[in-house]
């Protein structure tokens, strides 16, 4: 488990500038919500953590570890930074079973198989996926997909979980429990986790500390009830507001 | 060894790596073929295009080149435009069956279909001769090599409508019904117009196809004593002199110089916002009902079908079973060819195995680049990538007798200052094969890629993997079937190919294709053995195409 620390980020294609300026500290076992409308850099900042995306500036670390700082030419490849993550599209893949695709990244860490076959067992009891573990993808609904794809983030016991829109693509019902069981598994691990989402309801839901971004900038950050209690400016309130 | 390995396997190491063996097979052989025939002696001349120009044969096969190619043309449109029609928009029966029917020629190599027309009408003995009186029809003449042309290339504009067709948005030709025309006048005023482009490109493509045939013009034009391009290259090749090479990479270069325009023509016209009207939806337009003209339609198409491609099968069957030609009795009928084939001529197993090997070299190489250059060309952002289409379909489009002249001309010896020789090498074929074919593989992993979703890739990255690792885990079995599609598509061309071979096959190393032409050519009077192994590559053909189709479920094959 680690702190995340962002410092003067800055990402920009040529002359387009995603995010400008963009610093922040998350605490060991905290649980950060990016929120926002789409567009305003929030996938951007999480994907620069899990090194898919590279900063044009500024540093990032993972705990002790410096993982991005361009000025001294340090860039930690996605796979050397033992990141978990949870994809809007889920991601999971259609040639591997349940099993297979949850050990995989044991497997390529080199594991040995009894204690792959243990952790496995272990995680998929978690997110209660318990005797699917033969069923090809393609045979899963969206929420069991969902829960492949939290219990591989989850199975390597990595620093830092990142969910990128987790829930968008499953229906209202669903949505509900996956909240309530995603935000129950991250305090019983007590593992840091970085949140993406532009619906406000999961933010203030389930979050220790709401990042509200526009434009690639943080225009307020605070606990939910901060939030709510002292929106920082018009922009805030609104978007509040709107979704109620 | 780490550090070494993530050089090995970085995505730049690849590109870089990639294009370098790019610009040596599809690039510097032009270069090669330019400089020798344009600087002879180190300094620039126009001799050996003065000496092509001004002799009289090489002025006649350039204008027959181009008024059998316009007529092949002519005719490839007046077959696929109707047909087009009737197999996209029409309530006729068993659609798809005949969709997939009429497209097949496609994979077959024209210089079958030619050998099967000189069965069915040589003047002498041919077999439609037989019924209708000798010297009825003569295949030997301008006529019948439009004809075997246009019977193989109308599958380029009919595959080129198709798919037009079937993305065309079915509401701009359901208003013009609406506004009171009938089916036909909607084709030809409202749809034609929309599809013009494809049309044109379908045309340009057949041009350009007819104008690189090798098979045809020199199984059925030099025995009639017409000689167009083409064949005109491999005679003058063929001479062994040193001024004939020359000789024949200035009309090369005449050639290749004809083949551009016309691509780039088509590249223009395809460039043209004409596409605007033909959205990607998938809605199907409601099929016209035939009515009164079901059964005469089916009738005509099931007769064109015929004359296509059940009449020369038969003529190759027919030939192929015969024990001597022309008797047209039962008691004629026999496995004598195969038994003679098959065992008395020693050439035949060789170039069997020959073809087999090539066939495999150049689809597994031409598929594992394709995998790689694939994956950089859609999967990453590098710079330089796009050199990878442009240099890959460099070879594609030239004709193979001047590609093959090409190859000669550079790796014949004194590669770049180095000592290699490949001339009259098993080698040298392999890398015609591969710089002529890669452009196959490369489209269909390029399109294999583009289906698959990058966080998949992505999420197994984050799990650990390192960028070789996901390409071993992910992206491969994920690609499976575009790879295997893709190798059959190389495998299948390769396998009995002709026009190159011809011109870099040496002593030893004949193959499939090479072994029919010399057997039709020169050997075996009776004229049984080429049909034997005519038959045999469209059988082979067909059941590739069929195993294609299977396993990429219906999106690859014909």
């Amino acid at each position: 488990m680690s702190t995340v620390s962002f410092k003067n980020i800055k990402k920009a294609y040529d002359d387009l500038v995603i995010i400008k300026d963009f610093s922040l500290d998350i605490a060991d076992g905290e649980f950060v919500s990016f929120l926002g409308p789409s567009g305003c850099g929030k996938t951007t900042c999480l994907r620069m953590v899990s090194g898919l995306e590279s900063n044009t500036g500024g540093t990032i670390s993972i705990g002790e570890e410096t993982v991005s700082d361009p000025s001294n030419k340090i860039f930690t490849p996605p796979e050397k930074r033992f990141v978990g993550m949870v994809f809007q599209s889920y991601a999971v893949w259609p040639h591997m079973n349940v099993f297979e695709n949850i050990a995989y990244p044991l497997k390529v860490q080199k594991h040995n198989k009894s204690e792959i076959n243990d952790r496995v067992k272990e995680i998929i009891n978690i997110v209660e996926l318990t005797g699917l573990e033969k069923r090809m993808p393609d045979a899963l609904s969206g929420g069991q997909q969902q829960r492949v794809a939290l219990a591989r983030g989850l199975v390597m016991k990595p620093k830092v979980l990142l969910l990128d829109e987790p829930l968008s693509n499953l229906d209202a019902k669903l949505r509900e429990k996956m909240r309530y069981d995603i935000r129950k598994i991250q305090q019983d691990f007590g593992i840091t986790c970085i949140y993406v989402t532009h619906d406000q309801i999961e933010a203030f839901s389930m979050s220790d500390k709401i990042v509200i971004m526009n434009h690639g900038d943080i225009i307020q950050m605070g606990t939910p009830s901060e939030i709510r209690n002292n929106p920082a400016n018009e922009f805030v309130s609104d978007f509040i507001k709107t979704q109620h | 060894m780490d550090f070494i390995k993530r050089i090995i396997f970085s995505k730049k190491t690849i590109l870089g790596a990639g294009i370098l063996l790019l610009f040596i097979f599809c690039l510097y052989p032009f270069i090669t073929l330019l400089w020798k025939i344009l600087f002879p002696a180190g300094e620039f001349s126009f001799k050996f295009f003065e000496n092509v120009l001004s002799s009289k044969s090489t002025v006649v096969a350039l204008k027959n080149t181009l008024w059998v190619s316009l007529g092949t043309c002519f005719m490839s449109t007046l077959i696929a435009l109707p047909l087009s029609w009737l197999l996209t928009r029409t309530n006729i029966p068993m659609m798809a069956k005949w969709r997939s029917w009429f497209c097949l020629p496609y994979a077959i190599p024209p210089y079958i279909g030619a050998i099967a027309w000189i069965y069915l009408a040589n003047p002498s003995n041919g077999i439609l001769n037989n019924f209708l009186g000798q010297g009825f029809i003569n295949v030997y003449s301008n006529a019948g090599l439009i004809w075997v042309m246009g019977s193989f290339f109308y599958t380029f504009v009919l595959l080129s409508l198709l798919a037009a067709l079937d993305r065309m948005d079915p509401s701009l030709e359901e208003a013009a019904r609406l506004s009171g025309a009938g089916p036909l006048r909607v084709f030809f005023q409202i749809t034609v117009p929309i599809v013009f482009p494809s049309l044109m490109s379908g045309m340009l493509l057949v041009l350009l196809a007819a104008a690189a045939s090798f098979g045809v013009p020199a199984l059925i034009g030099n025995p009639a004593g017409i000689y167009l391009v083409t064949t005109k290259i491999y005679t003058l090749q063929k001479m062994g002199s040193m001024n004939g090479i020359f000789m024949a990479g200035a009309l090369s270069i005449l050639l290749l110089i004809i083949a551009t325009a016309v691509l780039i023509f088509n590249q223009k016209i395809l460039s043209k916002n004409s596409f605007k009207t033909v959205s990607g939806k998938t809605a199907r337009p409601s099929l016209i009902d035939l009515g009164k003209a079901k059964a005469p339609l089916t009738v005509g198409l099931i007769i064109l079908f015929i004359i296509l491609f059940v009449m020369p099968l038969f003529g190759i069957s027919v030939t192929a079973l015969s024990k001597v030609q022309g008797k047209f009795e039962f008691s004629n009928f026999g496995f004598q060819n195969f038994q003679r084939v098959f065992f008395e001529t020693h050439e035949t197993p060789r170039a069997l195995m020959n073809s087999f090997k090539l066939g495999v070299m150049a689809a597994t190489a031409t598929t594992l680049m394709g995998l790689l250059l694939g994956y950089i060309n859609k999967k990453t952002k590098l710079k330089g990538r796009s050199l990878i289409e442009i240099l890959a379909s460099l070879p594609y489009s030239t004709p193979g007798t001047v590609l093959a002249l090409a190859f000669i001309l550079t790796f014949s010896s004194n590669f770049m200052g180095l000592p290699i020789s490949l001339y009259n090498t098993m080698g040298m074929i392999v890398i015609a094969y591969f710089a002529k074919y890669l452009n196959f593989s490369l489209r269909t992993t390029s399109d294999g890629f583009g289906q698959i979703d990058d966080c998949l890739a992505e999420a197994a990255r984050v799990s650990g993997a390192t960028w070789w690792i996901t390409m071993k885990t992910i992206w491969f079995p994920l690609m499976k079937p575009a790879l295997m599609a893709s190798w059959f598509l190389v495998f299948m061309p390769a396998f009995s190919e002709l026009t190159m071979t011809i011109l870099l096959t040496g002593p030893g190393l004949e193959t499939l294709g090479t072994l029919i032409f010399q057997l039709q050519e020169y050997g075996d009077a009776s004229g049984g053995a080429a049909a034997v192994l005519a038959l045999l590559t469209v059988i082979a053909v067909g059941m590739i195409n069929y195993l294609v189709k299977f396993i990429s479920k219906g999106k690859y094959g014909l």
